[in-house]
């Protein structure tokens, strides 16, 4: 990790978490120009600043120069060294922009991590604090990321603008990572939710359960949706509402979908009947892509395969998204690893849309800042 | 009814005799349709014999020469059209044994062409020359 490698240089602002989390993990330097330079506003935004920040404190010798204009960066990473640590995430963006990040690096510290993040808990933009809870934690303990401080839990609840929610992450050191073989999805067998509301009447999660429901019971008799109504200093700054959903198949995949409301004071003011509807349609349509993996993991299980021992991992995923298009480019970058790809169509089965086998050999990539006890 | 036959050679003579004789004997045996039928027919057999004799044998010789021709002609035009069919029939079924190799290199490439290749729309033209 601490070897030096010739950096990479990128341009623009796109994808700054990845090269970032990729360049901590690779141990390769990173530099960044044009962020944002032909912008009204140059530079980079208090959410990407902050995320800098949170890596700053994660790592042990990392080196961040920013230009005065905040258009070019350069990032070269020190070693993962994790511990107990506080993070205020900016507010422009969920916990799960965050939180992303974190899930790649945080098997690899040098002492296992735990950290407590402050700032909006679920927003329209990020995967929310619920989802990750509930999709990428049993995706990692698929790699042999497991144990009793492996877990996530919402504090208190933020919506945007103010934010005002907490979290608390912990995570296990691993020294390797066990390969997968994930190319049966199998069947849903159950389906579970999260309805919460923060701020507003707490009968509006009953109406959202009510009508998100009315959709699912259709096809599924095992639906269960929470209701979550915090109150007080639990409650964050900003009132809003919301539902995830999380189908559950019979090999143990999940899939998610989720909907919030419009943040106080943008956009119209959202029925909750139709916001149950819709996330309810848009499981519905994460089903039909289907895999083995969550859309917004597909990512997260490539980097970890990617990581894993000097073996064959393989995975079924869905159509694949353009964050893990780019990203299948950053890991032949970083890594020089290529997948293998093939296109598996399921029209004869009517199981959903066409599906893609990615299969690779990981890089035996193994925890070195882990003390060998 | 025999005599007056071989006189003439002419169709028209001997079907009148008939014709009468037909009547004739109808009147006669009077009831019994079924027995004058029988009797005209044998009459008739008797006759024409006797009819293909002198100048109508030549004629009918002839016309058995022009039929023949015709259906030679007739033949060998159904025998062209045979071998035709034939030979359409006998392509048709085998014409899928024929280039197989090409056929399922053709069926190959439009397999490729019509399946995107997702890892060259990932990693672009650089790993077709690695491969």
């Amino acid at each position: 990790m601490a070897t030096q490698a010739h950096s990479l240089s990128y341009a623009g602002c796109n994808f700054l978490r990845q090269r970032l989390v990729l360049s901590t993990l690779s141990g390769r330097p990173v530099k960044i120009r044009k962020i944002r330079a032909r912008d009204d506003n140059p530079g980079l935004r208090d959410f990407e600043a902050s995320f800098i920040r949170l890596l700053d404190k994660i790592t042990n010798g990392s080196r961040i120069e920013i230009n005065q204009t905040g258009t070019t960066l350069y990032y070269q990473p020190g070693l993962l060294y994790g511990g107990s640590l506080e993070h205020d995430c900016s507010v422009l963006r969920g916990i799960g922009y965050y939180l992303e990040g974190l899930l790649c690096l945080a098997p690899f510290m040098k002492h296992p991590l735990k950290i407590v993040l402050r700032g909006v808990t679920n927003d329209q933009v990020d995967p929310s604090v619920d989802v990750l809870k509930a999709t990428a934690l049993p995706l990692l303990k698929q790699f042999g990321i497991d144990g009793e401080s492996f877990e996530l839990k919402i504090l208190r609840r933020g919506m945007p603008p103010g934010g005002g929610g907490e979290v608390i992450f912990s995570c296990p050191v691993k020294k390797a990572l066990k390969p997968i073989q994930l190319t049966d999805p199998g069947k849903i067998k159950r389906i579970r939710g999260m309805a919460y509301s923060v701020r507003v009447s707490p009968q509006m999660a009953n109406r959202i359960v009510d009508s998100a429901r009315g959709v699912l019971n259709k096809f599924i008799p095992d639906i269960y949706i929470y209701t979550d109504h915090m109150k007080g200093i639990s409650s964050g700054k900003s009132p809003g509402f919301g539902l995830s959903l999380v189908a559950e198949t019979t090999n143990g995949t999940f899939l998610s979908a989720e909907l919030a409301s419009n943040p106080q004071g943008q956009g119209a003011a959202v029925l909750p009947e139709d916001l149950g509807r819709n996330c309810a349609r848009l499981l519905l349509e994460e089903i039909y892509r289907g895999g083995c993996v969550d859309s917004t993991n597909q990512s997260l299980a490539l980097l970890l395969m990617t990581l894993g021992q000097q073996d064959v991992s393989k995975v079924l995923l869905g159509p694949l998204s353009p964050y893990t298009i780019e990203f299948l480019r950053h890991l032949k970058s970083f890594f020089q690893i290529m997948f293998k790809i093939e296109t598996k169509s399921c029209g004869e089965e009517l199981k959903g849309g066409d599906k893609v086998l990615m299969t690779c050999v990981g890089i035996g990539f193994s925890n070195l800042s882990k003390t060998l006890k | 009814a025999a005599l007056t036959t071989s006189d003439s050679g002419h169709c028209t003579a001997e079907e009148a005799f008939a014709s009468e004789d037909a009547s004739e004997e109808s009147s006669l045996l009077s009831s019994e349709e079924e027995d004058s039928e029988n009797g005209g027919d044998i009459r008739e057999e008797l006759t024409k014999p006797l009819q293909v004799s002198s100048g109508q044998k030549l004629k009918s010789e002839n016309l058995i020469d022009e039929t023949s021709d015709i259906e030679d002609l007739l033949k060998e035009e159904d025998d062209y059209k045979e071998e035709n069919n034939y030979s359409i029939e006998t392509s048709g079924a085998l014409k899928w044994k024929e280039d197989l190799s090409r056929k399922a290199a053709e069926a190959f490439l439009r397999q490729q062409q019509a399946t995107p290749n997702l890892r060259k729309l990932i990693y672009g033209a650089v790993t077709q020359d690695n491969e």
